[in-house]
């Protein structure tokens, strides 16, 4: 698994407007998206039982406590492939999610993200799966992975979209989320 | 054949007992000494799993990303695509060895052998291209213009038709293999990926990953004569035991549907993330890349219970007829 040197400190807001300055090729966003997805997956440990960070994770349409989130609009019934929200950042930026899954047993929520815009982010056909998993003592391991791919999604990337970048901006939005998530749960 | 090599074993009548047991235990594994060449994209490599143990037994670095493979039907060969490094890669399967590396421009994916394997045929997923590479010419390339991101590429038995799912295009190209002419093109669901055409060369199967359906080709009147509808995302499909088993990325699962009468039949659960399918020389198992848990999992392709799971590499795409039979 490729891991990219990214702190920890760099917040979503950051990362939205080093990523906003990137030129994007014309043209560029004819193919949905190239040949070599790319994966990366973050852990934390809560302090919080699993059953408190699921009911977090799995409340899809009230996910505000997510960095940088000014409020949640969610739409469609609350079932995978139709629960759909809109993250309102504070800069006007708006993600759209789907839900993909909820798995109440084991505990994994994925969710994939809908119109991709790499000035938001520098990834395209973003894929989630967070997972938790009792970690002993009332505390939870917490996993944030993703599927998704560069950029630029045709070969030659230009180097502002290739896959070290997308990797490095995924993997700090993942520690950022995580973060967030980990003060949430951990509130008394 | 391996029923007289473990009687031979046997050295006094006393242990023909213990042989002819063992010759049961051996027959009774199904395909024992198969091997899936699973390539892990993100390892950069291709993990060789030994399929009576489940267990990775060999990884070859390969580089450019490697993601599609074709095993020729021989066993003799493996070809290896590798878009990110544009090349394919020729596998010495029996040695386990780096034979040769031919240069493909742009985005090789796809990629298929002609039944006798002297050809083989690579999808140019940027170019809008199938290449062929006769490998008894020196290699020698020659392409043919198809669609939109050509991602899968399957032949039919007889090997005079190749089929491109051709993804953007929401369509399938039909190559004439000796002309290497398009001859036809039809629409299908949306975005197919993985494509795979049936023993009797009857029919053609695309899996439509955004349209959440398989589309059914019958090969000879080019139509679509059904459309199935599966679980989240479906990207390839595999045919075994009468039956259509599509693996869905989304869903963590394969979807079981009859292939006479396309009744479906039972979604079973896999690992994370399923893509690659391809099944035992026999038809007796299914065999299930999933690239999220790094996993091969075998499936009973009749009673669809979980056989058994190897490690793989990061990343296993096995996008193509990775399965390698050594009998």
């Amino acid at each position: 698994m490729r891991k990219a040197p990214v702190s920890a400190a760099v917040t979503r807001r950051q990362l939205l407007g080093g990523a906003a300055a990137l030129a994007f090729p014309p043209g560029a966003a004819i193919a949905a998206h190239g040949a070599s997805p790319l994966k990366v997956v973050e852990t934390t440990l809560i302090d919080a039982p699993p059953d408190k960070v699921w009911a977090l994770i799995a409340d899809f349409a009230h996910a505000d406590w997510l960095p940088g989130v000014v409020r949640v609009e969610a739409s469609g019934e609350d079932v995978p492939d139709q629960a759909r929200r809109k993250l309102i950042m504070a800069d006007d930026v708006v993600v759209e999610e789907l839900l993909t899954k909820r798995g109440a047993e084991r505990m994994m929520l994925g969710f994939h993200r809908e119109g991709d815009d790499v000035k938001t982010l520098p990834a395209t056909n973003y894929t989630a799966v967070i997972t938790l998993r009792p970690a002993g003592g009332g505390k939870t391991e917490a996993e944030w992975k993703a599927r998704f791919y560069r950029g630029y999604p045709n070969n030659d990337p230009p180097p502002e979209l290739n896959d070290d970048v997308a990797i490095a901006a995924v993997t700090a939005l993942h520690r950022a989320n995580l973060a967030a998530l980990k003060a949430k749960a951990e509130e008394k | 054949m391996r029923l007289a090599l473990a009687w031979m074993a046997g050295t006094s009548p006393a242990m023909m007992g213990g042989s002819l047991f063992l010759a049961n235990a051996v027959l009774s594994a199904p395909a024992a000494a198969d091997e899936a060449f699973v390539t892990a994209q993100g390892a950069d490599a291709l993990s060789i799993v030994d399929l009576a143990k489940m267990e990775t037994v060999a990884t070859l670095p390969i580089g450019g990303k490697p993601a599609g493979i074709a095993v020729s039907r021989d066993g003799a060969r493996a070809f290896v695509t590798s878009p990110e490094g544009k090349f394919v890669t020729i596998i010495d399967a029996a040695t386990r060895s780096i034979e040769k590396r031919i240069p493909v421009e742009g985005g090789p994916l796809g990629v298929a052998a002609s039944p006798d394997g002297k050809r083989i045929y690579v999808a140019d997923l940027y170019g809008r291209r199938l290449v062929e590479i006769d490998l008894t010419n020196g290699g020698a390339q020659r392409s043919v213009g198809v669609g939109a991101m050509a991602s899968g590429v399957a032949v039919a038995p007889d090997g005079k038709t190749i089929v491109v799912a051709d993804r953007d295009d929401n369509a399938l190209s039909f190559i004439d293999a000796a002309t290497f002419a398009r001859i036809a093109t039809i629409k299908v669901g949306k975005h197919p990926f993985g494509v795979t055409i049936d023993a009797a060369g009857a029919r053609a199967y695309s899996a439509n990953v955004e349209s959440d359906d398989v589309s059914v080709v019958d090969l000879a009147a080019r139509k679509v004569i059904a459309t199935l509808k599966c679980g989240s995302r479906p990207y390839t499909v595999a045919l075994a035991k009468g039956r259509v088993f599509v693996a869905n990325q989304h869903g963590d699962s394969v979807s079981v549907f009859d292939a006479e009468t396309l009744a479906p039949l039972e979604t079973v659960k896999v690992g994370e993330y399923p893509e690659g399918l391809s099944v035992s020389g026999d038809g007796a198992r299914l065999y299930v890349a999933n690239w999220f848990s790094n996993e091969l999992w075998a499936v009973d392709a009749q009673t669809l219970k979980v056989l058994g799971k190897a490690e793989t590499g990061d990343g296993p795409r096995a996008f193509g007829a990775f399965i390698r039979a050594t009998d």
